[in-house]
């Protein structure tokens, strides 16, 4: 999952991740990075791919997002970093 | 899991807590001042009852001075709005939280003149720096008692003293530290203290008060029923019906009266001694971990019961999903409600990690928690082996 939206309330957030799951649309609540936006708590992560698919969706439920970002962040790396320490 | 975000909300909550709401529900359960029924005068006994544990722990004589809010930021809109009028000047510091800061500047608007007295880089206000912000037409001091960000203490009773020797009220914000550092009302001489119910008092959310110095007067922030004097068209003057109109949150009142009770048999000395033994043990651990900045006074005996902290190589909001998903612990990333008091410390706009010890933490989970972070800034000082951001394009709504 490389992209990221970011939301003005975890009101938005916590709506916006039901619409994606109940589309079959992967998603993750993440806490928000503060470098990509300083606005809100938690962001949602999903297919960076799907956004054509994802930014209609969320408008016909009335969602408000503030921004779409591609977002690789260096948690990714976390895992793999840890089963080399072992 | 490990809970370190107690200064957000504590948790768990005492047993003794969530027996006195279900006993609420199951058997009281009536509206008090309302009916006068045995079920009504039941509740009127609960929520006295929660008034005067909050009394006995704040050291107030008349437990009528204590009104029940819905948290905090209702206690502080109740005092800055029950004061604040048109060409007052009010003080404040820059290390409050958006609680104070945002009624104030909406104040501004209304012709309200603020004056922002800047802390030093750890947080704390020089109550000498206040002093010479007094003007004749100062109306009000507000500030914090401990940053909830960093966690620094502000040297209240010198702040209490001042603000009595220019007859200014001074309100204490003490959203952070009632339940978790001793506060006197009568010795220190403050005049008004806003606290919410439900972090370190370990009660349920949905409560809060406002302790208002005898011989102070607030305009109402809202005015209607209070099941006293309802033959008149008019509010009452008298605490606390003045300040309570509509239903209260009982079965939240009934939770938190148990849990002040608890911190009461437990004695508000201990639980400090207990917080401030914890931050001190992780203060000592996070001084020895290469690339983790700590910011505030780094003293357990300067700070309540959190510290806010950085890493290099990772930014905040990834630390915090390591720590929940790898190790589950529980801590709050990035600007937490306070723009100003980043701004102080140096760290904004991408925010800090704060860990916030709670009475039921313990020295084991500390340890973890350290641990944890030692992990973490291993990991991060290595070379980062996916490209953090490509920005290929950003769409903003």
């Amino acid at each position: 999952m490389d992209g990221l939206i970011s939301f003005f309330a975890s009101h938005h957030a916590i709506r916006a991740e039901a619409v994606l799951k109940r589309n079959g649309l992967a998603a993750q609540l993440i806490p928000g990075p503060k470098d990509l936006s300083p606005n809100c708590g938690v962001a949602l992560r999903f297919d960076y791919a799907m956004r054509e698919n994802v930014l209609p969706l969320l408008a016909a439920k009335n969602v408000r997002f503030e921004g779409v970002h591609f977002y690789r962040p260096r948690t990714d790396d976390w895992n793999r970093f840890q089963a080399e320490c072992r | 899991m490990i809970y370190f975000d107690n200064a957000a909300t504590s948790w768990p909550k005492p047993p003794a807590v969530r027996a006195a709401m279900d006993e609420y529900f199951g058997e009281a359960g009536g509206n008090p001042g309302r009916s006068g029924h045995r079920m009504s005068v039941a509740a009127a006994r609960i929520v006295e009852r929660a008034r005067e544990a909050l009394a006995d722990l704040f050291s107030a004589n008349d437990p009528s001075r204590i009104v029940f809010t819905h948290n905090g930021t209702h206690a502080l809109n109740l005092a800055l709005q029950g004061l604040l009028r048109p060409g007052d000047h009010v003080l404040t510091t820059s290390m409050e939280h958006n609680s104070v800061m945002r009624p104030l500047r909406h104040f501004e608007g209304l012709g309200v003149e603020v004056t922002v007295v800047a802390c030093t880089p750890d947080g704390r206000v020089d109550p000498e720096a206040v002093r010479r912000a007094v003007r004749h037409d100062t109306s009000l001091l507000v500030t914090t008692h401990a940053s909830n960000v960093a966690g620094t203490l502000n040297p209240v009773a010198d702040l209490a003293a001042l603000a009595r020797e220019a007859k200014i009220p001074y309100l204490l914000d003490a959203s952070q530290t009632a339940g978790s550092i001793p506060i006197d009302v009568q010795a220190l001489g403050v005049d008004l203290v806003a606290f919410t119910g439900h972090k370190g008092l370990l009660g349920p959310t949905g409560t809060g008060g406002l302790y208002i110095r005898e011989g102070l007067a607030l305009a109402p922030l809202m005015r209607g029923g209070t099941g006293s004097d309802s033959a008149h068209e008019i509010q009452p003057e008298f605490l606390p019906d003045a300040h309570e109109s509509g239903t209260l949150n009982l079965a939240g009142i009934a939770g938190l009266g148990a849990a002040v009770r608890f911190v009461l048999e437990v004695g508000i000395e201990a639980v400090r001694a207990h917080k401030q033994k914890l931050i001190a043990q992780f203060l000592a651990g996070a001084f020895g971990i290469s690339g983790l900045t700590l910011y505030g006074p780094r003293n357990a005996a300067l700070q309540c019961d959190l510290a806010s902290f950085t890493i290099d190589g990772a930014v905040p909001s990834e630390v915090g999903l390591i720590l929940d998903q790898s190790f589950g612990i529980m801590a709050r990333t990035g600007l937490h409600c306070a723009p100003s008091a980043h701004r102080t410390l140096g760290t904004f706009p991408t925010g800090t990690v704060r860990f916030s010890f709670g009475w039921f933490n313990t020295p084991a989970e500390v340890e973890k928690g350290l641990e944890a972070l030692r992990q973490i800034a291993a990991w991060a000082a290595t070379e980062a082996t996916v490209p953090r951001q490509e920005a290929v394009e950003t769409w903003t709504a």
